[in-house]
């Protein structure tokens, strides 16, 4: 039996009857994104292995508690790991440097992994909007997007770590957000 | 009461869940009764929702999936739910390798009598495991009409509906279909037509109109296309719950 070229909605039922090999294949598919999420989060191999385990353990042991009417399985694992990253910082109090290159610099390079069969072309699409859409923001925009997505740092932590004014850090955030809405909004009327 | 002032200049920030706690509670409050903001915050939760699709991507060590499956394997929180046609086709495998000769009746005897063989043991466990849990998959082998043929009907949790995956049957030319037979007492109720691509692959989302944990066994015939009342064509799966 060919586990690759099911969807996601149908590997996770066969994660649900214990089906190691849809579990193996979902791996195959989203490891990658996951272990990235939580590396760009917490700029720490060991952590990012870490929480990449956490996640596909919550999906192997939870996979049922996932609804396909409430969104794609890449969206949910992504927050799963995202909020699991940014439990660790809080918790744990970990400072990571914010500053690396967590966003991608050049919007043409290599594929987003992450791929289900069925919405790959649309991926594709949505994947190549927002980066062109991200490399047009300034990088200082571009900076406390990354501290607030990746670290979840809030507006006062941001204007701490930077030695910015909180008003000037709220009003980057803001516009960095509208550019972006504004520039796939544009896209999607082309 | 909604509160006069709306919360537009703090939706971006809310949907990247980064406002300080005083903020957060004020949007938190105003949403809850602002048809107009929510929408508006909704536009910027779809942003937060492709990011990820921006970042720089790490590779993973390549150790990690190995490791992810083992501790996977341990914290099997369910019971195991591998089919029961697997277990029993590897145990029989086993057998026919072993002593060729012997039937079931010896591989019942075998497990009456007890065995050592660490891999007998551990189908023994699966087996033991198996009879507290309900059956959720059952595996479909091909008949001799298409040895080649694989099937696996995965039940919902719940056992009211299913979806059955099929390998390695032949392509049909377009006069004819595959149909799911669910059975029962023996009679042989309508489970869906499908047809299979080049390669033999098809899917089938199972609608019956009584649970489906409730039949008892389940085949796969060749009909014209759309399907027939009963089986009138050759069987190329089959498989027992
Ligand atoms: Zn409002």
């Amino acid at each position: 039996m060919d586990y690759t070229r099911l969807d996601d909605e149908l590997l996770i039922s066969l994660v649900q009857q214990n089906q190691e090999e849809a579990l193996s294949v979902l791996y195959d598919r989203y490891g990658r994104l996951v272990y990235s999420m939580a590396y760009n989060a917490l700029q720490d191999q060991a952590l990012a292995e870490e929480i990449t385990q956490d996640v596909f353990l919550r999906i192997w042991n939870k996979a049922d508690t996932f609804r396909a009417e409430q969104g794609k399985l890449v969206t949910w694992m992504t927050s799963i790991t995202r909020y699991r990253a940014i439990d660790v910082i809080r918790r744990q109090n970990v400072r990571p440097e914010g500053n690396q290159a967590t966003w991608i610099e050049d919007p043409g390079l290599d594929l987003p992994s992450g791929m289900d069969v069925e919405s790959e072309v649309e991926t594709l699409d949505s994947s190549r909007q927002i980066r062109t859409a991200m490399a047009q923001l300034p990088d200082e925009q571009r900076l406390v997007l990354s501290l607030a997505f990746f670290q979840g740092y809030t507006h006062s932590l941001i204007a701490e770590t930077l030695g910015e004014p909180l008003g000037t850090v709220k009003t980057r955030i803001r516009l960095a957000m509208q550019k972006l809405r504004q520039l796939l909004q544009e896209k999607d009327h082309l | 009461m909604v509160q006069e002032e709306h919360v537009v200049d703090l939706l971006a920030a809310y949907a990247l869940d980064c406002l300080d706690v005083d903020e957060k509670i004020q949007v938190d409050a105003h949403i809850s009764e602002c048809q107009q903001c929510r929408a508006e915050l909704q536009t910027y939760q779809d942003i937060v929702e492709v990011l990820p699709l921006a970042m720089q991507e790490n590779t993973p060590p390549s150790g990690l999936k190995g490791q992810i499956l083992r501790s996977a394997r341990q914290s099997q929180t369910r019971p195991v739910a591998q089919t029961r046609a697997s277990w029993w086709e590897q145990l029989a495998g086993y057998l026919r390798q072993t002593a060729p000769v012997w039937g079931l009746a010896s591989l019942v005897l075998i497990l009456l009598l007890g065995v050592n063989n660490l891999f007998l043991w551990q189908r023994v466990n699966q087996i033991e495991s198996h009879s507290q849990a309900p059956f959720m998959s059952v595996s479909m082998t091909g008949t001799e009409a298409s040895p080649d043929a694989s099937g696996l009907l995965v039940i919902s949790r719940d056992g009211e509906h299913g979806t059955l995956i099929v390998d390695g049957l032949a392509t049909l030319d377009p006069t004819s279909q595959y149909q799911l037979w669910l059975i029962r007492d023996g009679q042989r109720t309508n489970g869906g037509v499908f047809s299979v691509d080049q390669e033999g692959y098809g899917s089938l989302w199972i609608s019956s109109p009584r649970p489906l944990a409730s039949y008892a066994s389940f085949g796969i015939t060749v009909e014209p296309a759309g399907g027939s009342p009963g089986p009138t064509g050759e069987k190329v799966l089959g498989g027992d719950l």
